[in-house]
């Protein structure tokens, strides 16, 4: 439905995007994740048309958005991070504005209607807009991209400025818009992203470093797997057994944890299921197995070292963004 | 386009800029007028239309000011330029908007006028004309009011832009006769608005001076679009 080709975008002598290319299939939630400055709006406001790429280009639904500017616009609603509102407008007039403007073909009445009462603003729609508070602008902006049914929606940090019971509604109705909507939107807080998104991708520094599936990107992307065991046993011997397993990289004892419990750790071969066999050796030597779990990274500390320091800068971008994960956790390791 | 010119006429209304700039007009026009019914001959009249020409090329910088400065201070150009208009129609929407504030302060200017008709015979051809000349000139001086609007953010500077460029237009054609080099001069005063005013003013259609400031509006009217599509790729 949106696909992003290699964009890269120069302020200057700063470049704000690098070769960012990624696709969104339609009827998908995709969330835009990446630290302030990441580059998050500009993509967005290159693929609304709001400003052009240096180099690259988006589709829109197999449109070019250079060829076909207008096509393209109609099939999209953007929220951009500050909701493009005349403060000197009532939320009818403005609404009825954006109506006209978009050239809508819509029943408007029913139309507007149905959108005020899906974002709750039905009882300020006669106040001017320049006297509502914060959230109530947030969700007149979001009124505004619902007008005339786009197919796809940009919402740029749609949250920004609620109270917590209106974040969970609009994420409700994202989720909800979701079903007949391409939805990108974009955020900094990883768990709205983790609430509502079924696909992620991670942006830093103007690049692309993750892009997975919500549930499986951590689990994806720390591909050399690491178990964390308890076992009861003599600390050496245990080690050098488990050493000798196939596709064992390394063991290594983090200690007692208890009297006569070692906790250790061991890390696989890439790809590679050590569990059965783990729990098999040590079933067979008679060192009871007290605790077992997958060391994957979680969202968040992925989150944190894709985006932060020189982990996330020393990579080219000639490289895959799983191979870059992987260098991103190596080196988070070694601190 | 429509949606646009509704909306910008609006916003003058809205905020008072709109009615002062029309009632400054007005009220000006009725002074004048008084003077003219003072001296007791509708021969004035000519007097009339040459200051408040004046008095309008001050106003119109007053009214272009805010056409494109808003929308880029506030961030509403994304609204615009996301939607599915051209921007010769945004362009062409604001530029509109402001003419027809124009529009109907030299409108209302025209009441004394009327009212005197009530009681003597005006020269309505000497009045159309100036009527007419000034909207012509007023709409030309407006689109480059837009053009500088649309190259700052500050109200201020595109207000006083804005001004600056209306006085050197008022007072070229001293330039053109002060030129000793002939082609130079002739320049000048071919590019002179004044001079094509001035045929409206003696009460006669110019033909060829409305295809010069319907010319004048489109030129800078492109240039303005092409300046906002020029911000995209900064």
């Amino acid at each position: 439905m949106v696909e992003v080709r290699n964009l890269t975008k120069r302020y200057g002598s700063k470049l704000a995007l690098d070769h960012v290319s990624f696709t969104v299939e339609e009827g998908s939630i995709v969330g835009f994740l990446g630290p302030n400055g990441a580059g998050k709006s500009t993509t967005m406001n290159i693929i609304t048309g709001y400003l052009s790429a240096t180099s690259g280009e988006v589709l829109v639904s197999g449109k070019n958005t250079l060829d076909e500017p207008q096509e393209v616009k109609k099939m999209i609603g953007y929220l951009p991070e500050l909701p493009p509102l005349y403060m000197d407008m009532t939320v009818k007039e403005y609404l009825n504005f954006m109506y006209e403007l978009k050239k809508a073909r819509l029943p408007r009445e029913k139309h507007l209607s149905e959108i005020c009462k899906l974002v709750k603003i039905e009882n300020v729609y006669n106040r001017l807009i320049g006297n509502l508070s914060k959230g109530y602008k947030q969700r007149v902006g979001i009124a505004q991209a619902l007008i005339g049914n786009p197919p796809v929606l940009i919402l740029d940090e749609p949250t920004v400025g609620l109270d917590p019971k209106q974040i969970i509604e609009i994420r409700t109705l994202i989720k909800n818009l979701g079903r007949n909507h391409t939805v990108i939107l974009s955020s900094h807080i990883l768990s709205e992203v983790q609430a509502v998104c079924e696909r992620i991708v991670v942006i830093n520094n103007g690049r692309v470093v993750a892009d997975g599936a919500t549930d499986t990107l951590a689990h994806d992307l720390s591909k050399d797997h690491r178990l964390l065991l308890r076992a009861e046993g003599p600390e050496r011997e245990m080690v050098h057994a488990l050493l000798g397993l196939p596709h064992v990289v390394d063991a290594v004892s983090l200690g007692e944890k208890e009297p006569g419990v070692f906790e250790l750790t061991v890390e696989s071969e890439p790809d590679a299921d050590l569990r059965r066999d783990v729990f098999a050796l040590l079933a067979r030597k008679g060192w009871p197995l007290l605790a077992m779990k997958n060391m994957d990274l979680t969202l968040e500390d992925l989150f944190l070292q894709l985006t932060s320091g020189d982990a996330a800068l020393a990579h080219s971008s000639g490289e895959t963004s799983s191979d870059e994960a992987e260098e991103a956790e190596q080196g988070g390791n070694e601190e | 386009m429509k949606a646009i010119f509704k909306r910008e006429l609006r916003s003058y209304f809205n905020a008072p800029v709109g009615y002062v700039c029309i009632a400054a007009l007005a009220a000006l026009y009725g002074y004048f007028y008084y003077q003219v019914m003072a001296l007791g001959s509708s021969g004035y009249i000519r007097n009339v239309y040459g200051t408040m020409f004046s008095f309008s090329m001050i106003v119109i910088p007053i009214i272009t000011m805010r056409s494109m400065t808003d929308d880029q201070k506030n961030k509403t150009d994304q609204a615009l330029l996301t939607a599915p208009v051209s921007v010769t129609a945004i362009v062409t929407g604001k530029f509109l908007a402001c003419w027809f504030v124009f529009f109907i302060a030299s409108t209302l200017g025209l009441l004394p006028a009327v009212a005197m008709s009530f009681f003597s015979s005006p020269a309505w051809g000497e009045i159309l004309g100036n009527y007419l000349g000034t909207l012509l000139y007023g709409g030309a001086m407006i689109s480059i009011g837009v053009l500088i609007s649309s190259l700052t953010v500050s109200q201020i500077i595109a207000a006083i832009g804005t001004f600056v460029v209306s006085v050197f237009l008022m007072y070229i054609d001293n330039l053109a006769t002060a030129i000793s080099n002939k082609t130079v001069s002739a320049l000048v005063s071919w590019l002179s608005f004044n001079s094509r005013y001035t045929t409206f003013t003696q009460g006669i259609f110019s033909v060829s001076s409305t295809v010069f400031f319907l010319s004048v509006i489109a030129v800078f009217l492109f240039l303005t679009a092409r300046r906002l599509e020029s911000r995209r790729w900064n």
